[in-house]
């Protein structure tokens, strides 16, 4: 079994192929401690802006919802899976809906790298890992999906990737995916 | 007379997104447009009122804030709204306005090609966008605020000629917009910028710097609400 400070979170909506499920399989026969969180049955209301999580429950979110059992979870975690499927270049709606919320538990803090303002970790984690699941792709949804993950990782100022799954490469992707993430 | 819906994308109904809205509805009518400024979070529960905004209008300027790196979630859900209702989509052309707190241009741009795509494949005509860096600084204060103030009010000028034109508009403006420092300056606004953030931190959470969301027994009660968090869940 990994250390615990190798925990690795899979956040996955709903995909046909059930591409979350198969990826924690896989992680789990590798003897990594992985946790699974399906959100196609969580709810998380959209992020109002409303500056509560600073100026009445600082670091918190004030209104009630399934991040509360999200956020905790992923706290906890120092590698980060996202499993969605992709909307025009972007991450599904609910999945968005979470990653707006996770900016709570971001660092605030402001770092410089490579002459660039950054910002830092969400909780403890160190590498974010995408994986955009769609039926079928075109080049230019690939080229923006890519770019929206590497810059996610850039401001985030951690270590990542995205992948690029289909119905032809899921599973040869997947297992590149447990095999990375066992080194 | 030509017909313009801006629609709001960002929670907030004051605030940077918002006065970029006014300041793009100022200036189409005084191009003798008729203007309307639709918000989509008060209609998130019914869309209909902004679809059938959208639908009526030849030019669809949509105006938000960057969330990582893109626009808010409730973004796409209105894009996937729309595509669902084809019916209100019809060869209007398509603007985007982002605004994030970043000065860069490549940290928000991803939220224009998110539109860009979605125009691509619902038959809308896609003509171009603006980035607007160190919005969240800007806090509804017009553009003359900014440290770039002067350019960025003149570049956004000309995209909204484009837009008033219903031309394409390049990345060219918003990149010429763009605040261009050495990484130096940078750093030591990082410094002075956490400094600000420390002191707020002290002042709403004391000497606890761990996130209540460390607390696995939090017991979260708001709002009128109990609710404790089961992390085994």
């Amino acid at each position: 079994m990994r250390r615990e400070e190798n925990m690795i979170t899979i956040l996955s909506d709903y995909t046909r192929q059930e591409a979350g499920e198969r990826l924690e399989q896989k992680l789990r026969e590798r003897k990594i401690e992985t946790e699974l969180i399906a959100i196609a049955d969580l709810y998380v209301d959209p992020c109002y802006s409303c500056g509560g999580c600073t100026n009445k429950t600082y670091g918190q979110c004030i209104h009630r919802d399934d991040v509360d059992i999200i956020l905790p979870k992923l706290m906890r975690t120092d590698v980060l899976v996202m499993v969605t499927p992709v909307k025009w270049g972007s991450y599904s709606f609910k999945m968005k809906r979470i990653f707006d919320k996770c900016a709570v538990i971001g660092d605030r803090h402001y770092y410089c790298k490579n002459g660039e303002l950054v910002k830092g970790k969400i909780g403890r984690v160190h590498t974010f890992v995408a994986i955009g699941v769609k039926a079928q792709w075109d080049d230019e949804e690939k080229r923006a999906f890519k770019n929206l993950v590497e810059e996610n990782i850039k401001i985030m100022n951690i270590r990542g990737r995205a992948y690029l799954a289909d119905d032809s490469n899921l599973s040869d992707c997947l297992e590149t995916v447990a095999e990375g993430l066992s080194k | 007379m030509k017909k313009a819906v801006i629609i709001n994308l960002s929670p907030r109904k004051v605030g940077t997104s918002m006065m970029l809205a006014n300041h793009c509805r100022e200036f189409l009518l005084s191009r003798d447009y008729l203007v309307k400024i639709t918000h989509l979070y008060p209609n998130l529960k019914d869309l209909s009122p902004l679809l059938a905004a959208i639908n009526e209008a030849e030019s669809i300027i949509m105006i938000g804030p960057c969330y990582i790196n893109t626009y808010p979630a409730d973004t796409v859900y209105l894009l996937e709204e729309l595509e669902k209702n084809q019916n209100n989509l019809h060869g209007q052309c398509l603007y985007a306005v982002i605004q994030g707190g970043m000065p860069y241009v490549h940290t928000h741009e991803s939220g224009l090609k998110m539109l860009e795509l979605f125009a691509g494949e619902n038959g809308l005509r896609y003509k171009g966008g603006f980035v607007i860096g160190m919005g969240a600084m800007l806090n509804g204060q017009p553009l003359s605020k900014l440290l770039n103030g002067k350019k960025a009010e003149k570049m956004f000028g000309h995209f909204l000629e484009n837009v008033a034109k219903q031309e394409n508009s390049p990345a060219v403006l918003y990149h010429e917009a763009q605040l261009k420092m050495p990484g130096l300056v940078y750093c030591i606004m990082a410094k002075i910028m956490n400094r600000k953030i420390e002191k707020e931190r002290r002042e709403k959470q004391g000497d606890q710097k761990k996130s209540p969301y460390e607390n696995p027994g939090l017991d979260l009660r708001h709002n009128g609400k109990d609710r404790t968090i089961d992390c085994k869940r």
